[in-house]
């Protein structure tokens, strides 16, 4: 299918890159309760928001799952506030993506990478992310930043911004790499405010940035989000923790509903853990793995995920640990190829070749049409040349 | 033609192009293989050998020597000497995959292949451009001592694909290591 981007594709988020620089002034303030829609502007912004999201529905960037998209959009709901505009209606969609990342369209639409997801612990954590990002369409901060700077000659300047951003597909015209610091820090302080209300601890949400400042530290390189940045996450946290104001009640028991949250994410740890995997993020894969594995201990998949996370690494001690998973997979479920073929490559490259023949030959019966068999065939032919020579 | 103009930078980046007409045999000494360039195809200046016949995002073929240790764009996985073919393209695989600027990937092949004498591995893929064009790369590659080889042919959309993939694999047979990376 083919899909066409108009060029704002590139025209906001150099306007909201922009909005990033110092000492830009406070974007004025629209009244909240206003109606949505009457501006001429508030309408191209979210007709634009519109296309794009048909962009982002239409290609395969968009993580299927109906009863978690229900949880996290029930989550949501608990969150909005009284006073939200009229006709804004809050949608939660999650895109496939294993950067750290969550970003709003002004139209209530808001997306949360499976990336972000991973590193979350427990409901509150969710309700944190998700409340800010709320805050930036109820409080209309698209369309605060665009009056600012719309009438800037920079214009051009933001849209070759834009293009080095990359950010690519990933939510152009929200804002990927956030919103003027003020009104990041109006998003933190509302955010908190409806997460008391909705009987969320907001200081619940610090260990998150914690483990994602760590994440990033570990990775040794930013991302290009929002949450990817640890200049970003370090506001968030001296956003949460300088509003003494917003102590959380002691006399309310606060909501975490830990075990509910790891259900309910379940098999997203794994389809990210293998994102993570491709990436190269090997101890970032295996924390996903491992919080899944606490909801699923016998599971087969993640299993060979850990196998394949140790044994990518490439590192001799690595091996070892990854034969241990792969062999615990094959028990699991004697009839899933995946970690034969692992085995047979382990083996092969050490020599061993009667034990890599072994496996290459069950992993061909076990999938004789995979796409990547032309491979195991050879290693095979390679044997059977060597014994005949 | 703007969307010329978007396509291009999406395939180069941002920076200056310059365009020679060139034909014949090429064997710059600073890469360490020769190849034939097709008559009727322009070189374009770049670290790499990049060649095109009517314009880089209708079809170009790419062929470059990288020292396994250097880092990719997006995955942090690295190539190594003692790789098998089939590792070294899911690392291709994968960079393709993590790429923010590419939807809807698919790896309709992957196959080993033998290059100029060299084991390595075929990967045929297509993909979606962020302002919607569909590509269709075919790449080729092998590890040799510390240099990971690699020629690929990316066209924008099935037509050209077919139209120059013939191109494409006289250029891959005329391929040549004229020096090997120190082992």
């Amino acid at each position: 299918m083919i899909i066409r981007l108009s060029k704002f594709f590139f025209f906001l988020p150099g306007l909201l890159l922009l909005a990033l620089s110092t000492g830009c002034s406070t974007p004025s303030e629209p009244v909240v309760s206003d109606m949505l829609l009457t501006n001429g502007d508030e309408q191209l912004l979210w007709q634009k928001a519109e296309e794009e999201q048909r962009v982002q529905e239409s290609s395969d960037l968009i993580y299927q799952d109906e009863k978690l998209e229900a949880y996290l959009n029930n989550v949501a709901a608990k969150l909005q506030p009284q006073t939200a505009p009229a006709g804004l209606s809050i949608r939660v969609k999650v895109i496939r993506n294993a950067y750290l990342n969550a970003f709003a369209y002004p139209n209530g639409m808001i997306y949360i990478h499976t990336g972000l997801l991973a590193r979350m612990d427990n409901e509150a954590q969710l309700a944190a992310v998700l409340a800010h990002e709320i805050t930036h369409c109820t409080r209309r901060h698209a369309l605060r930043a665009f009056r600012h700077f719309k009438d800037r000659r920079s214009f051009l300047t933001g849209v070759q911004q834009a293009l080095m951003a990359d950010i690519g597909f990933t939510g152009p015209l929200a804002a990927v790499s956030g919103y003027a610091r003020e009104l990041e820090a109006e998003a933190d302080r509302v955010g908190t405010e409806l997460m008391t209300r909705a009987g969320y601890n907001p200081q619940d949400a610090l260990s998150l940035f914690d483990h994602m400042i760590s994440a990033i530290e570990q990775e040794g390189s930013e991302e290009p989000f929002f949450f990817g940045s640890r200049a970003r996450v370090r506001e968030r946290i001296d956003n949460l923790q300088n509003r003494p104001d917003d102590r959380y009640p002691h006399q309310r028991p606060a909501i975490k509903n830990s075990d509910l949250f790891l259900a309910k994410l379940g098999h997203l740890f794994l389809d990210n853990a293998r994102l993570d995997i491709r990436l190269g993020r090997f101890q970032a894969a295996r924390r996903g793995v491992e919080k899944f594995l606490r909801i699923e201990p016998d599971n087969t998949r993640a299993h060979f995920l850990l196998g394949e996370s140790y044994r990518q690494q490439g590192q001799d001690s690595d091996i070892q640990k990854a034969l241990k998973y792969y062999n615990r997979a094959i028990i699991l479920d004697p009839n899933f190829a995946a970690p034969h073929k692992a085995l047979g490559l382990i083996h092969y490259k050490k020599g061993q070749r009667a034990l890599a023949k072994k496996f290459f030959e069950s992993c061909l019966q076990l999938s004789p049409n995979a796409s990547d068999n032309a491979y195991i065939k050879g290693y095979l032919r390679q044997f059977t040349s060597s014994e005949e020579g | 033609m703007k969307k010329v103009f978007w396509v291009t930078l999406f395939l180069f980046a941002a920076s200056c192009v310059a365009c020679t007409h060139t034909g014949g045999t090429s064997k710059p000494t600073a890469y360490s293989f020769t190849i034939d360039i097709p008559a009727g195809w322009r070189k374009i200046d770049r670290p790499y050998l990049l060649v095109t016949k009517d314009s880089p995002f209708l079809q170009n073929i790419m062929v470059q020597n990288r020292f396994i240790g250097k880092s990719f764009r997006y995955t942090k996985k690295k190539m190594q000497r003692e790789m098998l073919p089939e590792e070294a393209a899911q690392i291709i695989i994968d960079e393709y995959a993590s790429d923010q600027n590419i939807g809807n990937l698919k790896v309709l092949n992957n196959t080993p292949a033998e290059i100029n004498g060299h084991d390595g591995f075929k990967i045929l893929l297509t993909y979606m451009g962020p302002k919607g064009n569909e590509f269709h790369t075919l790449y080729y590659g092998f590890i040799k001592a510390d240099t990971f080889f690699n020629l690929r042919f990316t066209a924008g959309g099935r037509q050209y694909f077919q139209k120059d993939i013939e191109t494409f694999k006289r250029m891959l047979n005329s391929f040549q290591i004229i020096k090997a990376n120190k082992s």
